[in-house]
């Protein structure tokens, strides 16, 4: 098909600094923004561009991303021809930085040479964005040039890249006598037979490689401007449907600028928070500056400041926990925190 | 096909018309309740909840926002390969358009969609009604009672009583007596319009009916009286829990109020029984650091910096700076500008509420906030 883009996501990226949110899962799969996971950006960016066939090459600790995309439904993936594609490496021991492993890919050959698609763009997975991919789709085949790299206009690459799908399988078919282990390799290469072009973006645009930055990201999600960037009406985030009732702001509780999902029941005070989906917040406790994950439950007269709780976690009541905003307290997933535990 | 047990059939046509300018464009079963449902979602998701797969919808009135909504059942995990979700719109015959004139003559028109799947029993619902139930329990007790028709039954106000129709049991709970809508209710015991019949005395009695000239083709004032006087086993089956008829503005406005009382009979965060319903995929709800939120059930995609005291706001509702609401039910996607006030309100899907609007209610009367209100408010607008 002519004109048409595949999408190509890797998810193999791992930062050592994200560990303890990174136990139990992949960074694809890394909740964000109170009811989303980091993959839900580039993979609704990918939607809302028209692209219908995208495929995900994620490594080790996936049961939490295929749980969470499942058959692509919501994503309206679901497709008799095209839709999404899973292809977890059968590789274990290779780089998991360098975006568009060639090896990788190459485990996975045949896809290429089945899709129809002119053009691929190889995405990261853990960027927080909007944009349509259209414009720069245009953008690449008016230039003339092989490869189109992303750029942010404050600073470098995306880690995404533009190329067309043939060009594509003879860069990975070709990898041994190259030397070329992924795209990075290619468009930094001085000596390259290919013309390499920066398209400049100028949106909002965060990659999440640290808890500091996670941590910020997430914070920057309560100021407007950022907010209406992120989630315009026309070009919606998808994610995994839940069925949770609305929110419960219960009398005595108070909120302030906050962001908080459905079926969280609140009974305490919430500021400059990012509350998601399920969470039950005790009378008295009091919330501020935290990213409190899925079905948290704090109990009474809780003091958290700076704090992110994982899924699942349980603060006794009482319980005082407090962290920076250069480095806040991590609380790992499925645990219970008890007013004496910390004292 | 595969043989059923038991099919559901959902009468999903009422045109609500004591819900005035809400219904216009929609049936009764779609008008939005509880910050992100549609009165439907109450029967389907205890359809699903209850194990019933087989699903049939009779839609008449309004249909095009109900029908799309319900699509292939899959918001209530409905899409099955066998049974499932099926919309079943009145059509025409060789000589004629069947409208439904009734709801006996709405199933009896259906039977054929029934055989299909040769049940033993058919569950009658009505898509009016807010509750949770489980069919399920109401089925043993049909097959342990040996029972033709059992009812289910709920007890309502004294000064209620004649909008439903009343029933007279004997100490085993067999009905002795049913009176549709009567003017001196005997006793407060009311149908919630839920029939579960045995399939070989449904197919006769509907088939009877049909042939009554005299027959208005409704189950309460014309098929269960005749089931009575030939004797047939009728059973009540008691309900004990929240259940209620939105038929009036007033009533859908206490109906999202009962929601916000710490002491809700209708518990909607029961992971047991979940309600479910077609979801808007929209982002988090944000409190600014202006808004001040009491006592309310707030939905996602809503955008609020001023001030909202005992309301259910639904999806991707904005509430703008120094707008106050109290007690009132904004439905989807409504925009009330900044320095409003609205009190005692529902504002109706979509409506734009300009800058500085006052809407309050100085009797018991709930306001129903329309955009053609609105022009009448604002001519130049």
């Amino acid at each position: 098909m002519k004109r048409e883009l595949l999408g190509v996501i890797d998810a193999t990226t791992y930062h050592d600094d994200l560990e303890d949110l990174l136990t139990h899962r992949s960074l694809a799969a890394l909740p964000f923004a109170g009811r989303y996971r980091i993959i839900d950006f580039v993979l609704s960016n990918m939607v809302n561009s028209g692209i219908r066939s995208v495929a995900i090459f994620p490594k080790m600790q996936y049961r939490s991303l295929m749980d969470h995309l499942g058959s692509g439904k919501n994503w309206d993936l679901n497709r008799k021809r095209d839709g999404l594609f899973f292809f977890p490496s059968p590789i274990v021991d290779f780089d998991g930085n360098k975006i568009g492993s060639f090896e990788n890919f190459a485990a996975n050959l045949d896809f290429f040479y089945r899709s129809t698609q002119e053009y691929a763009i190889i995405t990261n997975c853990n960027t927080v964005f909007n944009m349509n991919f259209r414009p720069i789709l245009d953008w690449h085949s008016r230039s003339g040039c092989d490869i189109t790299e992303i750029h942010h206009k404050d600073g470098g690459s995306m880690e995404m890249y533009l190329i067309k799908t043939s060009l594509l399988i003879k860069l990975i078919e070709t990898r041994n006598e190259t030397g070329y282990t992924c795209m990075n390799d290619v468009v930094n290469d001085l000596q390259n037979l290919y013309s390499v072009c920066h398209y400049e973006y100028d949106g909002y645009a965060v990659m999440i490689d640290s808890i500091e930055n996670y941590f910020s990201t997430s914070m920057n999600l309560l100021q407007s401007e950022v907010w209406q960037q992120l989630f315009p009406k026309d070009q919606p985030i998808f994610t995994k449907v839940k069925d949770e009732p609305p929110t419960k702001h219960v009398k005595g509780s108070e909120v302030r600028n906050s962001m908080i999902a459905n079926g969280c029941v609140i009974n305490g005070s919430v500021e400059n928070s990012i509350i998601s989906r399920g969470v039950k917040i005790g009378k008295g406790a009091v919330i501020k500056n935290c990213i409190i994950m899925q079905k948290c439950q704090i109990e009474e007269n809780c003091y958290l400041d700076s704090v992110i709780l994982d899924k699942d976690v349980k603060v006794e009541a009482g319980t005082h926990l407090s962290g920076t905003a250069q480095s806040p307290f991590v609380i790992r997933k499925g645990t219970q925190q008890g007013a004496l535990m910390n004292s | 096909m595969a043989k059923k047990k038991c099919v559901a059939m959902l009468l999903a046509g009422g045109k609500g018309s004591r819900l005035n300018s809400l219904t216009k464009e929609l049936a009764k079963p779609a008008v939005p309740f509880g910050g992100k449902y549609r009165i439907i979602d109450f029967p389907l998701s205890n359809c699903a909840n209850s194990n019933i797969d087989t699903v049939g919808v009779l839609t008449q009135y309004q249909p095009l926002l109900l029908n799309s909504y319900i699509g292939i059942g899959s918001a209530w995990d409905l899409d099955r390969k066998d049974g499932g979700v099926t919309v079943l719109p009145p059509y025409a015959e060789s000589s004629e358009v069947k409208w439904y004139t009734g709801t006996a003559s709405a199933i009896y028109q259906n039977l054929n969609y029934l055989k299909q799947y040769q049940p033993d029993y058919v569950l009658i619902l009505s898509g009016d009604h807010i509750y949770k139930m489980n069919y399920e329990n109401m089925l043993e007790y049909h097959i342990e009672k040996r029972a033709d028709v059992t009812i289910s039954l709920i007890e309502v106000p004294w000064n209620e009583a004649s909008r439903f129709g009343i029933m007279d049991t004997d100490e085993d709970l067999r009905i002795t007596d049913f009176d549709e809508k009567p003017d001196n209710p005997k006793n407060n015991l009311a149908s919630m319009g839920i029939y579960i019949f045995s399939w070989n005395i449904l197919k006769e009695y509907l088939e009877m009916d049909e042939r009554n000239p005299d027959s208005s083709h409704d189950f309460g004032k014309d098929v269960i009286p005749m089931l009575l006087e030939e004797n047939k086993k009728l059973f009540a089956y008691p309900f004990k829990g929240y259940w209620k008829d939105v038929g009036t503005v007033k009533s859908l406005w206490e109906a999202n109020m009962d929601l916000l009382s710490e002491d809700c009979d209708l518990d909607l965060f029961d992971h047991g029984w979940r309600i479910y319903s077609v979801n808007p995929n929209q982002p988090p709800q944000y409190i600014s650091s202006d808004a001040i939120v009491k006592e309310s059930l707030i939905n996602e995609g809503c955008t609020i910096e001023g001030e909202v005291d005992k309301s259910v706001l639904f999806q991707g509702v904005t509430v703008g700076k120094g707008t106050i609401i109290k007690e009132s039910v904004i439905m989807p996607d409504a925009i009330i500008g900044s320095n409003c006030l609205i009190e005692k309100a529902i504002v109706q899907e979509d409506v734009k509420v300009p800058d500085g609007t006052v809407i309050r209610s100085f009797d018991d009367e709930i306001i129903l906030v329309t955009n053609e209100m609105l022009s009448g408010l604002y001519p130049a607008f």
